[in-house]
């Protein structure tokens, strides 16, 4: 199921806050776990079982390690015993096909690949249950005895499918101490409606020009680059509103989760990007394998190491692809020569040339990210950077028709909107409150029927 | 924000929600939706099977969407708001000020299917005549959204005149009648101006004179159509059908159901697609009759729906037409002209339609 779609909003939400406020707060977390089981199994029946898998293994582990907690060595194997279950799920199900098929290609050998579908958020949820362990035993977190709430927290829908990736740490009194009232209800309506507003008005609607782009015969320049800002909204404006209605719907039943975006388009340095896109993943990726590894505290070799290291997994973790790779690489790279030495350079810079040259390194990434298969990747760059014609009329076309969306997206991925909002007096901002959320419902309900609105094709009678 | 306003707001978020959920269940669910012109999902059944491999959530979610309450109306919401923000283009329909036109896409079939009638030419003797018909996006492309792309239509029509048939000119004549109504506003066909036009093109490629064109009679000024349908664009103005051949003498035998009626049949005029009204709509073969045509001459058209309002005006040439849908009725087009004593073969089909076919192959057999 996903959040953006008729059956989530209009049955499922409702029910499940219904049966949760109207049930008596010890029995809430067993509620959370069986209506988020019941969330995951309804895109994915048989998958539910690999997670409940993933579920026992770590509760297991975490009664474990303080169990172990005197004998240092034994609890440090559970630790590695759980990180390595979880990767060998995650390995499984996402690397296994595409590593067994590079290996094919290289060595002749005939290595089975399976073709299974990927389970949906396995992602997420391995990354969840790991950092459990690893918090438990560095005592950044008390181990969680009772399985219901351990299951809720992997299993919580507004971040089961999409994340953010909650760490363990972050959330562990919740499970128990968290209460809702109202304000804290109407504030995750509003969260969660600026979210769906970005996903079904915003993301979808500029999704289409992206998607004119890549099937164009003759791509030009110009198109390719008007095609690359398209893509590089939709990413943002479709994940971050999925992040807004997750953080959204936590706040419904009572959860405070971290933000996972901060204005990214806004940044004037990758190193700042970095530290506004996708929140949760680059937190983790630091907390569990930056850190341990010395982070920046070893030699200026070690640290470079560090460095790739991190952001190749960063880049894989996206999917198991050669560009995915790439992209890694890309950053590893421009992180790199900004601490190394370009950063002082740009500082100074003015800021309007030190916004552009970010924005064009993170198009030209987003370009490595969204092309897959290394020949067509290849020849979108090749287009990109001049080996095309310039200019055709249908690019003018798509501008003037997306000129006005073009627009309303730049703006909102600045904080102008939110500024905006927060100099209005406490009185207007109550009046507007529950207008706009009516008004974005109305529109997104009519983008969400359109979506399957499927007439058919009359054209051959 | 104050205490009622969080109330508010509450409410309204959920009433909203809660609301149509509701409206969802207890309103009946519909079968069929005229405006999407497609049978609506109905409830799904359930088995553990389907559940366990997915098809059974699939389905219940294409059931939720399709039975949604006000349904039609959200779709037009929809359009009116990204037209708002300056989209032209819906579902693959360019909306151009006061008419809907429908974009072409090229296909990988256009230059095999001018390949089978060339086929069909060196395959018979009797006399071949091949008339593409433009789309509206052809004719009417000055109305066409500013570097809007569609399929090059005049350098295909360019390479439909080597294949060895006589060639109908139906672009030229459509062309000099391109600022009135020759085609539809909302509806993807030729209007009966059009198909005149498209008759006058016949006739001058046989080298004779087309019959007047006489006075209209308005069978109906509420027709939505096609385009209507699919771009979700619901604020034009309908589109009328006109008649102007009475169709008095002229007989229609649809062969497979065994009926005959006349050259129109006024019960469509009463649903939604009034364009059916032409003819009967689409059948695999119809034999047309008129004891009182200029001459003595049988025609096999082998055709698409454009030929069912081109037909009115063919029943005052020919004395017999033999209209041959080949998606229905596969026959090899040669063998049949041949055994019925057809006089000529009319291959007519609108370009959007012909670089599409894959039952075209059959004229090469």
């Amino acid at each position: 199921m996903v959040f953006s779609s008729l059956p989530f909003l209009f049955f499922y939400l409702m029910a499940v806050l219904a049966v949760y406020k109207l049930a008596p707060l010890k029995v809430r977390n067993l509620i959370l776990l069986l209506v988020s089981l019941f969330f995951y199994g309804w895109g994915e029946p048989v998958y539910i079982f690999i997670m409940l898998l993933s579920i026992a293994v770590d509760y297991t582990h975490g009664r474990l390690v303080e169990r172990w907690r005197e004998n240092d060595a034994l609890a440090r194997r559970v630790v590695a015993s759980s990180v390595l279950c979880n990767l060998a799920i995650l390995f499984f199900f996402k690397y296994w096909d595409f590593i067994a098929g590079n290996i094919n290609a290289f060595t002749g050998l005939s290595i089975p690949e399976f073709g299974l579908p990927l389970p949906i958020g396995i992602s997420f949820y391995t990354f969840q249950t790991m950092s459990y362990t690893i918090d438990v035993y560095r005592r950044d977190a008390p181990v969680q005895k009772n399985a219901v709430a351990f299951g809720a927290y992997v299993t919580l829908f507004p971040q089961l499918i999409a994340g953010p990736i909650v760490q363990y740490k972050s959330v562990a009194e919740q499970l128990e101490g968290r209460r809702e009232d109202l304000e804290k209800f109407a504030s995750g309506i509003r969260r969660f409606t600026v979210g769906l507003a970005k996903k079904a008005l915003l993301a979808n609607a500029i999704g289409e020009l992206w998607d004119a782009s890549i099937a164009a015969q003759n791509l030009t320049v110009a198109g390719a680059w008007l095609g690359l800002t398209a893509y590089a909204f939709q990413l943002y404006f479709d994940f971050s509103g999925y992040s807004d209605m997750a953080v959204g719907l936590g706040r419904m039943l009572g959860f405070s989760f971290l933000e996972n975006f901060d204005y990214p388009y806004i940044s004037k340095s990758v190193v700042e990007f970095w530290k506004r896109w996708h929140i949760s993943l680059t937190t983790w990726f630091r907390e569990y394998v930056y850190y341990p590894l010395g982070g920046n505290r070893v030699s200026k070799a070690k640290w470079v190491r560090n460095i790739l290291i991190v952001w190749v997994l960063t880049g894989i973790w996206h999917g198991a692809g050669w560009n995915f790779l790439l992209w890694g690489l890309y950053y590893a790279v421009w992180m790199l020569l900004e601490r190394l030495f370009l950063g002082r350079y740009l500082e100074k810079l003015p800021s309007a040339l030190r916004h552009v040259y970010t924005m064009l390194v993170v198009l030209v990434g987003w370009a490595l990210f969204a092309v897959e298969g290394l020949d067509r990747l290849s020849m979108f760059l090749w287009t990109l950077f001049g080996g095309a014609d310039a200019y055709a009329a249908v690019d003018g076309y798509h501008f003037r028709s997306y000129l006005p969306v073009l627009v309303i997206l730049a703006v909102a991925s600045t904080p102008a909107g939110k500024n905006l909002w927060g100099r209005l007096g406490e009185r207007t901002r109550s009046v507007l409150t529950p207008l706009l959320v009516l008004a974005s419902l109305v529109l997104c309900t009519a983008s969400l029927v359109d979506a399957s609105y499927n007439p058919f094709l009359y054209f051959r009678f | 924000m104050t205490k009622t306003s969080q109330r508010v707001t509450a409410a309204v978020f959920c009433l909203f929600l809660a609301g149509f959920g509701l409206l969802h269940i207890i309103l009946p669910d519909r079968n069929f939706s005229p405006v999407e012109n497609r049978n609506l999902r109905q409830m799904p059944e359930f088995t553990w099977s389907a559940l366990a491999d997915g098809s059974y959530t699939a389905a219940l979610e294409t059931y939720l969407s399709d039975q949604f309450p006000l349904r039609d109306g959200w779709m037009g919401l929809k359009t009116r708001y990204e037209y708002l923000l300056g989209k032209r283009e819906f579902h693959g329909v360019y909306f151009c000020g006061d008419r809907l036109i429908s974009k072409l896409e090229d296909d990988s079939r256009s230059e095999q299917n001018l390949a089978c009638v060339r086929q069909l030419t060196e395959k018979t003797d009797i006399p071949v005549y091949l008339g593409l018909i433009p789309t509206a996006a052809e004719i009417w492309k000055d109305y066409l959204p500013e570097g809007a792309d569609s399929f090059d239509q005049t350098a295909y029509l360019a390479r439909a005149q080597e294949t060895g048939a006589v060639w109908v000119d139906i672009a030229g004549a459509l062309a000099e009648r391109r600022d009135e109504a020759v085609f539809y506003r909302t509806d993807h066909h030729w209007t009966s101006l059009g198909a005149y036009c498209g008759y006058t093109a016949l006739l001058e490629a046989m080298g004779e004179t087309p019959a007047p064109l006489g006075t209209a009679r308005r069978a109906a000024d509420d027709f939505y159509g096609t385009l209507y349908s699919t771009s979700g664009v619901h604020w034009l103005q309908p589109d009328s059908i006109e008649r102007y051949v009475s169709g008095e003498g002229v007989t229609v035998e649809n062969v497979s159901s065994e009926e005959t009626h006349g050259l129109y049949v006024d019960s469509f005029l009463a649903e939604k697609d009034k364009y059916a009204s032409f003819l009967g709509g689409n059948m695999p073969l119809y034999i047309v009759r008129n004891e009182n045509a200029a001459a003595s001459k049988k025609l096999l058209v082998v055709r698409d729906s454009y030929s069912d309002s081109l037909a009115p005006f063919l029943s005052q040439t020919f004395s017999e037409i033999h209209l041959l849908d080949l998606r229905y009725y596969r026959t090899s087009a040669a063998q049949y002209a041949e055994e019925n004593d057809m006089d000529m073969i009319f291959v007519c089909y609108s370009v959007e339609n012909f670089i599409k076919d894959t039952d075209a192959a059959m004229l090469a057999q």
